[in-house]
């Protein structure tokens, strides 16, 4: 399709006109191609699965099912040589030299973790997501943005240790007199690798909501979500639950901040209107009685 | 098995204002939460504002604002080249791209520009991101997209060394310029000999020659060193040798004319100090033949200077006689 036909198709591009004549092409292609893409399959890229799906458009709380985590592939656990015996409750049993997780008992206490996180966003809490693998990174961001402005963040790399409880030594008095640093609630994807900071939580009394795998003992974690926490996809999802519960809770405590202020701004003019209807009142009494009433 | 050790030292707690612990002794008796609902409580003394940064809990939050923005700024560069059909590149058009060549800020400078202590693997990582940003401006660079390269160079620079153009000039020689009457001048050097080599086309000479009222003749190479010809100062033919090599391999004897003063060393430093001036004057002059002269070696100065004495030898690698007792 090039204009010069003595120049073949793959040479070197030296001139921006070059450049241009590539991308020409390549557009004519791509139109060629959306044009016939309609005749044929009805599947498309917009109707099916896309890898990046899981990141991107978690189910709502309301409407997660069980197939949902058997598709991420949330029931496996690990060796049962390494199950921890106050998992045992959890686990289904074991299969192919992994312990199966119970998602019958996961999905309702993924929900309990969801309706806990948009009670305390709805009450104007803070949730911090904690995920220190580089696989995950993306997830937690994903589910602190998602959450919106100043009530939401997210660590993605290693915690460091005494970031709560040595909070005057790393962020200074300065930052302490003017932020409110303890956060109302942690969400933790790999706890196993966070020992720091769930002992960090318990000892400030935070409430954690953590991912527990099959070698971990679910006591640790205040809402623990009993799952595979070695899978990206997991990890996704349940990030991706939490977040938009989250988010609604987000939606109740605005919506709650200006029905305050505007009963605020009401109860002031009120407040006015009956100071100043109380002194005319004065005025024409000490008007007619000659003298104050008090 | 995982099991959690709690400290079982005491935990001892400055006495500051900013940290404030409630204890469930110190509160009061216990109301439940239910028969809360109607009662109005007191403002909080204190209501303190959230952190403003996502990556408040990471304790360096600045650094990963840093990256999320150049993570951000990729994705929406990427979004923009997928548009224009810019990426992926197919394998003959990477090939037609410049080399990239990215001259970023060091450890330390970016330190300071940044405000934040990097360490290592930070840096690696800021680098990383950086080289990704610069590859997508070599791309809407090259394919002719300017502002979408202005908009990425305006981000990128914050992390470019300051002296960027000079950075990248360094290495490379400075052009030798005719002068007004098509003279180069040139410098050659070897072991502690220097010369100052100046070459004009010996064309100009016979011309002048023949103005002046001589008989025309074949242009010839006439070469004066110290104000004394060739073979008065260098008697020995291995210098001639040297000195008159790079016009024979390039086949441009009797083409120009040398002048060169030429001080320090003795004669074969002097005369490899003049080829050197020669050469490079010749690269000067016909540009074409400074390939030949560099596979010749006659564009380097010869880097072999009289090797220092050491102690416990008689010269620099001679031996004392060995003893055997």
């Amino acid at each position: 399709m090039s204009t010069a036909t003595n120049i073949p198709r793959n040479a070197p591009l030296q001139t921006p006109q070059d450049w241009s004549e590539m991308q020409y092409d390549r557009g004519v292609q791509k139109i060629f191609m959306d044009r016939f893409e309609k005749f044929g399959s009805t599947q498309t890229r917009e109707n099916a699965w896309q890898p990046h799906h899981s990141l991107h458009r978690p189910p709502p709380p309301g409407q997660l099912t069980l197939s949902a985590l058997v598709a991420s592939g949330a029931h496996f656990g690990h060796s049962p040589s390494l199950l921890n015996p106050n998992f045992i409750p959890y686990a289904y049993g074991t299969r192919a030299g992994v312990t199966i997780i119970d998602l019958d008992q996961t999905l309702p206490l993924l929900r309990r973790a969801a309706n806990l996180t948009r009670a305390v966003a709805a009450r104007g809490g803070t949730v911090v997501f904690l995920g220190s693998r580089p696989d995950i990174r993306g997830a937690v961001k994903k589910a602190a943005e998602r959450m919106g402005d100043r009530q939401s963040y997210y660590v993605g790399e290693k915690w460091l240790p005494g970031t709560l409880t040595n909070r005057l030594h790393l962020f200074g008095p300065r930052i302490l007199n003017r932020t409110r640093v303890i956060p109302d609630l942690m969400i933790i994807l790999n706890p196993l690798q966070n020992m720091p900071a769930i002992r960090e939580c318990a000892i400030e009394h935070i409430p954690t909501i953590g991912i527990i795998d099959s070698n971990v003992d679910p006591r640790i974690i205040m809402y623990p979500i009993p799952a595979n926490d070695e899978s990206t996809r997991t990890a996704e999802l349940v990030s991706g639950v939490l977040s938009i519960a989250g988010r609604e809770g987000v939606e109740l405590w605005k919506q709650e901040e200006t029905r305050r202020l505007l009963e605020r701004n009401s109860n002031e003019t009120k407040r006015n209107e009956r100071r100043r209807r109380e002194a005319e009142e004065e005025n024409y009494q000490i008007g007619h009685d000659g003298g104050s009433k008090l | 098995m995982a099991s959690i050790a709690f400290s079982s030292r005491r935990f001892t707690i400055p006495v500051q204002n900013v940290l404030r612990r409630s204890y469930a002794t110190t509160s009061g008796s216990f109301v439940p939460p239910a028969a809360q609902q109607d009662v109005m409580h007191a403002p909080r003394r204190r209501i303190l504002p959230n952190p403003e940064s996502k990556t408040f809990y990471t304790g360096r939050a600045a650094f990963y604002d840093y990256v999320s923005s150049l993570e951000l700024a990729i994705h929406h560069t990427r979004t923009k080249l997928k548009q224009l059909h810019l990426t992926p590149l197919p394998e003959f058009a990477l090939k037609s791209l410049p080399p990239l060549v990215p001259v970023w800020k060091s450890k330390n400078d970016l330190s300071t520009s940044l405000s934040t202590k990097l360490s290592a693997a930070r840096h690696r990582r800021l680098i990383e991101l950086l080289n990704q940003l610069n590859d997508f401006r070599r791309i809407a660079q090259t394919a002719g997209h300017a502002d979408l390269g202005l908009g990425l160079t305006n981000i990128l620079e914050v992390f470019e060394r300051d002296d960027k153009e000079e950075h990248l000039r360094r290495g490379i020689r400075k052009p030798v310029v005719l002068d007004q009457y098509g003279r180069s001048y040139t410098l050659g050097k070897r072991k502690t000999s220097s010369a100052r080599v100046w070459m004009i086309s010996s064309q100009h000479a016979v011309e002048s020659k023949i103005q002046a009222g001589a008989t025309p003749s074949p242009p010839t190479t006439e070469i004066i060193v110290n104000n004394k010809p060739l073979s008065s100062y260098f008697p020995m033919p291995a210098d001639r040798e040297r000195i008159l090599f790079p016009f024979k391999i390039t086949g441009l004897l009797g083409a120009y004319n040398v002048f060169s003063i030429t001080r320090g060393g003795g004669t074969s430093g002097q005369s490899g100090a003049v080829a050197h001036g020669i050469a490079k004057g010749l690269a000067a002059h016909v540009p074409d033949v400074a390939l030949i002269l560099r596979r010749a070696k006659l564009l380097r100065r010869d880097p072999r200077m009289v090797e220092r004495k050491k102690t416990g030898l008689a010269k620099a690698r001679k031996a004392y006689a060995w003893v055997k007792r």
